[in-house]
């Protein structure tokens, strides 16, 4: 019921106006000849005047970027973020009109962008720092002590779920992320680390208000990853090859952190 | 759930009293709620309390257990021609729900074009058209919330020679075709009238006193542009004294009305905010002399 046919002055305006915006232009290109012929023009060109906008919108994109990925700005440095921020504008305009979720599709998008490059480890990172973002924002929930557990009987133990909190990341990556994260943390130097130090896997919860990075042995951060999406026990321990006799620690340490909500029998009728 | 944002002490949710606030900002979070400065009121960013969970609301819990509220949206894009983000309005009407604002406000301005989010307030061309659309869709937007908004005006780079009315013009007859009211910001007037050339005292005597029910003051910056300055409506410092001028001519028009300080760049501590509250509060208490 929104769409005339033809567009209205107001939607070709702005249709106009947003190719400005939106192209990689610098101060001195030509702007849609159209556009400039209705604007105002006392002096000062219109084009310098639509160049404030367009570079408005690009600052407001990159900053925006930046909150939600500080490391990976601080890691490659202003030059090189400012330049992997303008091609992945390109490909993924903010689709949000909250500028929060503009950095969704960062680690996707890395990891296309960087494949084969020194820097391929970045997507990880990326998917590290996505990971605080969402932890950050994610539903408060009280957690249950690990006693529930005692009252499911021992038959429905396997396809138990656990659900865990709302914040809760699992990462998995074959570089060394959480030493990466760490070391460039504000209050720290930014040592160097090397890409090829090793693999690190990390569950990401929220404590005091923060994201917690927790190092965790690879196949505890695939158990708990498959148990978030969803997975009853049995079913966790062999999609993340747990070895059995590691659970009762594993499910130890995700108690002690808070990070069970509650036990669900599985559902009757089977799988959802 | 001990965190639950419904569970909280609520602030005073009667009308906002004509005096100073501050905008909140995440920088002052701890230090509001520790300091409990002699502010009237505070406003926050709506789309910054969006979340699920997390500090960020509870940090808004807090601060709105001591404080009136108002919710200052920057996302709506009202006058954008394409249709408007429902998915973001039940949002806003969540924060709502939340905090119970005393007063709700958006920008006229669009901010979107072909699925494209510019996350900016960009302007409108003031036609007879925009105009139309504009209301309409702030109609939309108070039919939603079940309550009246506040519409401000924006500050500008630029302005469309198919415009068929004043700002002042077109505000005023937004004010009568969709039943806002008018959040004047007055560091915007006065921006305007530097990078437009519009007349500051023209455009205050040109809007209908009735509306207004919230002034904006903010400082700006100067940027040369070729042989031009342009005012950057960057909220960055304090506010100039020609606006401070501006805003006593304001007041005698409008009465005192609540006056909000914003800052949003280069955030100074606290106090800095609270000293700048205090002197429109001189302001907002000689208007009530008058007024008297």
């Amino acid at each position: 019921m929104n769409s005339p046919p033809e567009p209205t002055k107001l939607a070709q305006l702005q249709a106009r106006f947003a190719a400005v915006l939106r192209g990689p232009g610098h101060d001195g290109a030509m702007a849609d000849p159209a556009l400039v012929a209705g604007i105002v023009d006392d002096g000062l060109a219109p084009a310098a005047r639509l160049n404030l906008y367009r570079n408005n919108t690009r600052a407001m994109f990159v900053g925006a970027l930046e909150r939600s990925y500080p490391v990976i700005a601080r890691r490659v440095g202003d030059g090189y973020f400012q330049r992997l921020a303008a091609e992945y504008r390109a490909a993924h305009p903010s689709r949000s009109c909250d500028l929060h979720w503009i950095g969704e599709n960062f680690p996707a998008w890395l990891a296309v962008r960087l494949a084969g490059t020194e820097y391929a480890w970045l997507a990880d990172l990326a998917r590290l720092e996505w990971a605080c973002e969402e932890v950050l924002v994610a539903a408060d929930a009280p957690a249950i002590a690990i006693e529930a557990l005692g009252g499911v009987a021992q038959e429905m133990l396997p396809e138990m779920r656990l659900r865990l909190q709302p914040a809760l990341r699992c990462v998995n990556s074959a570089y060394p992320v959480w030493s990466v994260w760490r070391a460039n943390q504000p209050d720290q130097p930014g040592d160097a680390i090397a890409a090829d130090r090793g693999a690190e896997h990390v569950i990401v919860a929220r404590a005091d208000d923060r994201p917690v990075l927790h190092l965790r042995p690879e196949a505890e951060v695939r158990f708990v990853a498959a148990l978030s999406s969803g997975a009853g026990l049995q079913q966790a321990l062999e999609n993340s090859c747990l070895p059995v006799e590691d659970l009762p620690q594993a499910l130890a340490w995700l108690f002690q952190h808070g990070l069970v909500v509650a036990l669900e029998a599985p559902a009757p009728g089977g799988e959802e | 759930m001990n965190r639950d944002v419904r569970a909280a002490g609520r602030g005073p949710v009667g009308p906002i009293p004509a005096v100073a606030g501050i905008g909140l900002r995440s920088a002052h979070h701890e230090s509001l709620v520790r300091e409990r400065p002699a502010v009237g009121w505070i406003e926050a960013h709506t789309e910054n309390y969006f979340h699920d969970g997390g500090p960020q609301l509870l940090a808004l819990e807090r601060a709105r257990a001591l404080y009136p509220l108002s919710l200052h949206g920057v996302g709506l894009g009202l006058g954008s021609a394409a249709p408007i983000d429902r998915e973001h309005l039940s949002r806003v009407k969540r924060a709502i729900d939340r905090f119970e604002p005393a007063l709700v406000s958006e920008h006229a301005c669009w901010g979107q074009s072909g699925g494209e989010h510019f996350n900016d307030l960009l302007p409108l061309p003031q036609t007879e058209e925009a105009l139309r659309h504009l209301a309409s869709r702030v109609r939309e937007v108070q039919d939603v919330l079940g309550r009246q908004i506040l519409i401000e005006n924006l500050s500008s780079y630029l302005a469309f020679t198919s415009s068929q009315l004043t700002e002042w013009e077109f505000l005023s007859a937004l004010v009568e075709e969709s039943g806002c009211g008018l959040l004047l910001d007055v560091n915007n007037i006065f921006v305007n009238s530097v990078n437009l050339g519009l007349d500051p005292l023209q455009y205050i005597a040109g809007v209908p006193p009735a509306a207004v029910q919230e002034i904006h003051l903010a400082g700006h910056l100067r940027k040369q542009v070729g042989d031009r300055v342009l005012l950057i409506d960057d909220h960055g410092s304090t506010v100039c004294p020609e606006v401070w001028r501006l805003y006593e001519t304001a007041l005698r028009r409008f009465g005192p009305v609540p006056t909000l300080i914003e800052w949003d760049t280069d955030v100074p501590a606290l106090e800095v905010l609270v000293a700048e509250a205090a002197l429109a509060d001189q302001y907002l208490e000689r208007a009530r002399e008058l007024a008297a």
